[in-house]
């Protein structure tokens, strides 16, 4: 790895969003190869997220490392784009019917990016309907729900239903506050997460 | 045992808070907004009682609470009562009662200000100050029981020059309609039998519900959650100034307040900042030790020096790491004792910190026990809890946060039978 690329790793695991911005400048000026500063970028999130799980970091060193990602791929998306480079899986994403907290959904989605997965973020209060709509739209790996509202626990059970009952393969993951292991196997999703980080390692699972 | 005399209600908080054994449990609902029931329980409640049937006066619009009024508060055999503030989290006084229904088709009562709007979907929409003429603040789904507030974004705002004035418009000093409101409610309740609690102004530092301002027209600033957090990761420096200029004004405030209102107040809640999620904290604890703890103690300090009140800090989550930063910053009691929470043992903490903070919660998960569970299941788990918490004093019987909609009321019931069965009244 050379020096713009290491510089752009530091970037990402300290969240420093104007270093990352003109080291992925610098590299992509030196005609680096886009899929290189990609890797970078995914070795800079996946440090934030071992860091996170092991309690050294917390919520707002991995949002100000995702806000320094974004800042680079705002540089490297087109140039991905224009070189024919997409992520392998993709996950839809939304928090449940009648919620609208968005705060551990938005984590999930921006560390689920930092992995490389392309994310489709449907929002707040999305129904079943709607998640129907995206399966056969994105044809996703995964569908991540949210809940932080104990009322809307059986809306999250619905779309689950609702989503084994479809003719598809994709698998479905679930967290949130009140949400458990327990819950999870009782409504019949395929797996349950208790933040962030370890969402991307069950993505990653589901996808194997 | 020695079992003291009978207290009053008064008393017996304080006792409890004080860490002497009261004559009973001491019992909290409706005291604060992080105490309360949802205004759907509170009506099936007053129903369950017998209680005259009237519509439920909602006292705190964003999470739908409903007044738990003096007769439910004999009825439960609660302890406190409240001052609410003179403004909802919406920025309007809760004064002239109209009559609204509910998404869910509850009539309850809302101050005349309580202005909303519904879009094409059944959203609604409410308005700060109830003006609807500027953009809204809350919005509640179709199928929602609460509002959440709506991120309104300064379009001016630049992450790379922060200004103080901009995160400190809402903090000012007290105006006089303010005093006059303060003076009036502490006549109401001036020689109550019961404890006095009251939410402190502008002694949240942080409070996350608090930053997108939902009480503003248009607010400045700092106003996105994200945002926020990423503020004590980026620039605590910023935090720090900030929380000191907040407390500088509070304590100015504070001093007004006791003036006003000191004899009757027993329990301040100063702070409802979460520092926890399920599993973790969301700052560290060098970091809560460095902007937080100086501010606290500063408030705190004032508090024990100047007046009798009791403080009171809320935050939701595996906090277990903090609690002694709390216990340094002088805080009283600690709500609302996440028990689910990682690291948050029940026994544990009762021994590691039961002699040097009282815990004002862990009675019941209202994520699980409480919602989800039979009469039996919570009965079984408030009695436990009680077991736990309750020898010394140093406990004040609450849910673990507000009862949320859709609780079974007969779980709610079983609650209060648990505990009347614990004092030896059943």
């Amino acid at each position: 790895m050379n020096e713009t690329l290491e510089k752009l790793v530091a970037a990402i695991k300290t969240g420093k969003r104007k270093d990352a911005k003109s080291a992925t400048a610098t590299a992509l000026e030196n005609g680096t190869e886009p899929q290189l500063i990609l890797d970078a970028l995914t070795e800079g999130m996946n440090d934030v997220g071992v860091r996170f799980r092991a309690n050294e970091i917390f919520v707002p060193e991995v949002l100000v490392a995702a806000r320094a990602m974004q800042k680079s791929m705002d540089l490297l998306e087109p140039v991905l784009v224009a070189s024919g480079i997409e992520p392998e899986f993709s996950v839809v994403i939304g928090t449940v019917q009648g919620d609208l907290h968005d705060i551990g959904k938005n984590l999930v989605g921006m560390m689920l990016k930092g992995a490389n997965f392309k994310v489709i973020d449907l929002g707040t209060d999305v129904s079943a309907d709607a998640f129907s709509a995206a399966i056969k739209e994105h044809n996703p790996n995964v569908i991540a729900l949210s809940a932080l509202l104990t009322t809307t626990m059986p809306s999250m059970e619905e779309i689950v239903d609702c989503i084994n009952a479809m003719d598809t393969d994709v698998k479905v993951m679930v967290g949130g506050a009140p949400v458990t292991q327990e819950f999870a196997d009782k409504i019949g999703a395929h797996g349950f997460s208790t933040d962030a980080a370890s969402a991307v390692e069950l993505a990653k699972k589901l996808c194997a | 045992m020695h079992t003291p005399t009978a207290m009053t209600s008064k008393e017996r908080i304080r006792a409890a808070i004080d860490h002497q054994q009261p004559d009973k449990l001491p019992l909290d609902f409706g005291s604060s907004f992080i105490t309360g029931i949802h205004c759907s329980v509170v009506e099936q409640l007053r129903n369950h009682y017998g209680l005259e049937k009237r519509p439920v006066k909602i006292c705190e619009p964003y999470q739908m609470l409903g007044e738990v009024e003096d007769d439910l508060l004999d009825a439960i055999g609660a302890d406190v009562k409240p001052i609410f503030p003179n403004r909802t989290i919406f920025g309007f006084p809760n004064e002239n009662w109209k009559e609204w229904k509910t998404p869910w088709g509850q009539t309850v009562l809302v101050s005349e200000h309580f202005k909303t709007t519904q879009d094409n979907s059944g959203n609604t929409y409410i308005y700060p100050e109830g003006d609807t003429q500027a953009p809204p603040s809350g919005h509640m789904p179709q199928t929602g029981y609460f509002f959440d507030t709506i991120e309104r974004l300064d379009p001016d705002f630049d992450e790379d020059d922060l200004k103080l004035e901009d995160n400190l418009e809402e903090f000012g000093l007290m105006s006089r309609s303010e005093e006059a409101y303060w003076t009036e409610q502490a006549a109401k309740v001036r020689g109550s039998n019961r404890a006095i609690s009251t939410h402190l102004n502008g002694t949240g530092l942080g409070d996350i519900a608090l930053v997108p301002a939902p009480f503003l027209k248009n607010p400045k600033g700092v106003r996105g959650v994200a945002d926020w957090y990423m503020l004590t990761a980026d620039e605590p420096e910023f935090l720090a100034e900030l929380f000191d200029r907040q407390t500088e004004i509070a304590l100015q405030n504070m001093e007004k307040l006791n003036k006003i209102a000191g004899d009757v107040i027993d329990v301040v809640v100063v702070c409802g900042t979460d520092f926890g999620t399920q599993a973790s904290l969301f700052c560290g604890v060098p970091k809560v030790r460095e902007i937080w703890l100086p501010r606290y103690k500063r408030i705190n300090d004032w508090i024990h020096q100047n007046t009798n009140w009791r403080t009171f800090k809320h935050s939701c989550g595996a906090i277990e790491p903090l609690i002694e930063t709390f216990i340094d910053s002088g805080f009283d009691t600690l709500n609302p004792v996440q028990c689910s929470a990682t690291g948050m043992d029940p026994l544990g903490l009762k021994e590691k910190y039961g002699d040097r903070i009282s815990f004002w919660g862990a009675g019941v998960n209202t994520q699980q026990t409480l919602p989800f569970g039979s009469p039996e299941d919570v009965r079984k788990e408030v009695l436990n809890r009680c077991e736990t918490f309750a020898p010394g004093g140093g406990f004040i019987f609450n849910a673990i946060h507000n009862v949320q909609a859709l609780t079974p009321v007969e779980n709610y019931i079983a609650m209060i039978d648990a505990i009347k069965e614990y004092n030896g009244d059943k």
